[in-house]
């Protein structure tokens, strides 16, 4: 399968002139079309950027980075991009903050039309009757998914999620999971996904392989194939000893990466 | 009706006593007017004017008493009706029962009162010569701020400077642009506008810069990554999300646009509101003085109250 995503050597550096800070150093990896992949690592381990990179809102300084083998210069309607909060438009209702999104890949469109494409994804995320409701008025979770369906309403072939369901509740949280993964399945094309979370547990059920990044400067410390057949159920996975076992060598890495790192800085001190 | 509230709590108020006391000091005989009894007469013919006002006002309390929906409104009416009431009592007492306080200089409420009616026609030609001023130059100042300050606030670097540079013309008192525009425009009409616009120009314009910088990250990376093109960005993004700065900064101009219009008429004008007031504050008219004085305070009032209606209206999505 060809490459939908393909980053080599990319670094990040950030800070104004002298204290050079490293955010990311020399990652690389590509992501095969409709591929499902998690970015996992701690806070400030530079993720967010990683995938702030690759929706075109942030530079770098080295490596390159290709979306469909075109280098990325800037934003595109060809990635949709999933904020983890705040990303609606505050005037504007549910609806129209869908048909806003939808109405910039389909320009000139009539305006019933791009209406029509808006209701129909507010529905598949089940939010109908909020459709006239600002998102002042909608609960945490329930942004999330006009924010979702917007970005799936607007058709591009690359999702790139910044810990979506972060700021949701838990139980919110995992509704929310099972309906992206029913979103992203009943696409006749599935999407790539690049999903950053700091999750594990999220990145086992959702994904088809786990990214992990080291810790500043992150860089790939460990890339993982999830290989639980899908259509996936959340109750049967967490029963089965595969899962279990999976899941704790993958939190072992997690935490083992954290210990060397605090050896290593004692080491300095 | 609303069941919610019942009967007895919407016509048993404190504000009917205060009505039923007013009606009662209409007994007490009047003072003594110690000029000429003329005066005398003036002051009987006066209350019945004050009485029917104080009617109406009672007659629309209880109106709005039995039919209002909301607890809270029916208690804010009947306590401003109860303070209308408390001023009126002692206006009365003070001037036209017990003439504490001269009759020229302040008169009984029930004169100024008929001094409304005799010149409603003359104030309403003043009301709108100050409110068409105030459109002037409060529009002009609306349609060139607001997208002088887009143009503005969207640069980092002419941002800054534009707000160092707003800060030091906006603290100039702007009357003291009055007697220099008298010497420098044609009428006083176009010296009124301009020192408005001039007024209300930097408040706008510092209030959509303001809002324009204070944009949450989030909303632009969003529209960033909607692939929305430039003159999307500024009218349907940057101007919604910084309405609410804006519309502050015109609140502010507006209110400052008041006391510089009633200043400047008050200097140089030969018609509106200022000019009322003045003109009969030096012709020894206080009765008309003081009527001049309300009316003001009430169609300030009134602008201020439509104007907060459609900024309401403008963020219902706050």
């Amino acid at each position: 399968m060809k490459n939908k995503i393909d980053i080599s050597g990319l670094i990040v550096e950030y800070g104004e002139r002298g204290g050079k800070n490293l955010a990311l150093d020399g990652v690389t990896f590509s992501v095969p079309e409709g591929q499902f992949v998690s970015v996992v690592g701690s806070s400030g381990c530079g993720k967010s950027t990683l995938l702030y990179v690759l929706g075109g809102l942030c530079g770098f300084t080295g490596g390159t980075v290709l979306i469909d083998g075109k280098p990325v210069t800037g934003p595109g309607s060809d990635r949709g991009f999933v904020f983890q909060q705040y990303s609606l438009f505050p005037w504007m209702t549910a609806r129209k903050n869908v048909m806003f999104g939808v109405a910039q890949v389909r320009r000139g469109y009539p305006r019933r039309e791009i209406r029509a494409v808006a209701d129909e994804y507010l529905n598949k995320v089940g939010l109908t009757n909020a459709a006239h409701r600002y998102p002042s008025r909608l609960s945490g979770g329930m942004q999330q998914r006009v924010a979702i369906a917007r970005t799936l309403a607007m058709g591009a072939d690359v999702l790139l999620m910044d810990e979506p369901f972060g700021a949701v509740d838990a139980k919110n949280r995992v509704l929310l999971q099972e309906l992206l993964l029913d979103l992203w399945s009943d696409e006749t094309k599935r999407k790539t996904v690049v999903f950053v979370t700091h999750d594990l547990d999220e990145a086992i059920f959702l994904s088809d392989r786990i990214i992990m990044l080291t810790d500043s400067p992150g860089s790939v410390y460990l890339d993982i194939a999830v290989e639980f057949p899908r259509p996936r159920y959340r109750d049967e996975m967490m029963k089965s000893i595969v899962y279990d076992d999976f899941r704790r060598t993958l939190f072992a890495d997690f935490f083992g990466q954290k210990e060397k790192k605090i050896e290593r800085d004692s080491f300095i001190i | 009706m609303n069941k919610k509230i019942p009967l007895k709590q919407r016509l048993f108020r404190i504000s009917h006593l205060l009505f039923a006391v007013f009606l009662l000091i209409q007994i007490l005989p009047p003072a003594m007017s110690k000029i000429r009894g003329k005066t005398e007469l003036a002051i009987a013919d006066s209350a019945v004017h004050a009485v029917v006002f104080m009617a109406a006002v009672e007659i629309m309390l209880i109106a709005v008493s039995l039919t209002v929906k909301k607890r809270e409104t029916l208690v804010l009416f009947s306590d401003v009706s109860a303070f209308v009431y408390i001023v009126f009592i002692a206006w009365t007492l003070a001037t036209a029962k017990f003439n504490f306080i001269s009759e020229q200089l302040f008169p009984p409420p029930g004169i100024v009162l008929r001094q409304v009616i005799t010149d409603v026609t003359p104030l309403l030609g003043h009301i709108s010569a100050s409110l068409l001023l105030i459109a002037k130059g409060f529009s002009l100042a609306c349609v060139t701020a607001i997208p002088l300050g887009l143009v503005f606030g969207s640069s980092a670097r002419f941002g800054t400077a534009a707000s160092m540079v707003s800060k030091f013309i906006g603290a100039i008192p702007p009357v003291v642009y009055i007697p220099y525009g008298i010497a420098l425009l044609p009428t006083f009409k176009t010296v009124s506008a301009m020192v408005i616009f001039l007024a209300s120009f930097w408040p706008i314009f510092g209030g959509t810069m303001n809002g324009i910088m204070l944009i949450d990250r989030n909303i632009v990376n969003s529209a960033r990554t909607l692939g929305v093109r430039r003159v999307s960005m500024l009218f349907d993004i940057t101007l919604n999300a910084a309405l609410p700065q804006i519309l502050l900064g015109a609140s502010q101009a507006l209110t400052v646009s008041f006391i510089l219009l009633t200043s400047a008429e008050m200097i140089a004008a030969r018609n509106g509101l200022g000019y009322y007031v003045k003109n009969y504050s030096d012709l020894g008219n206080y009765t008309r003085t003081i009527v001049g004085v309300i009316v003001i305070g009430i169609v300030i009032s009134l602008v201020f109250f439509a104007f907060n209606r459609l900024q309401r209206f403008l963020l219902r999505w706050k």
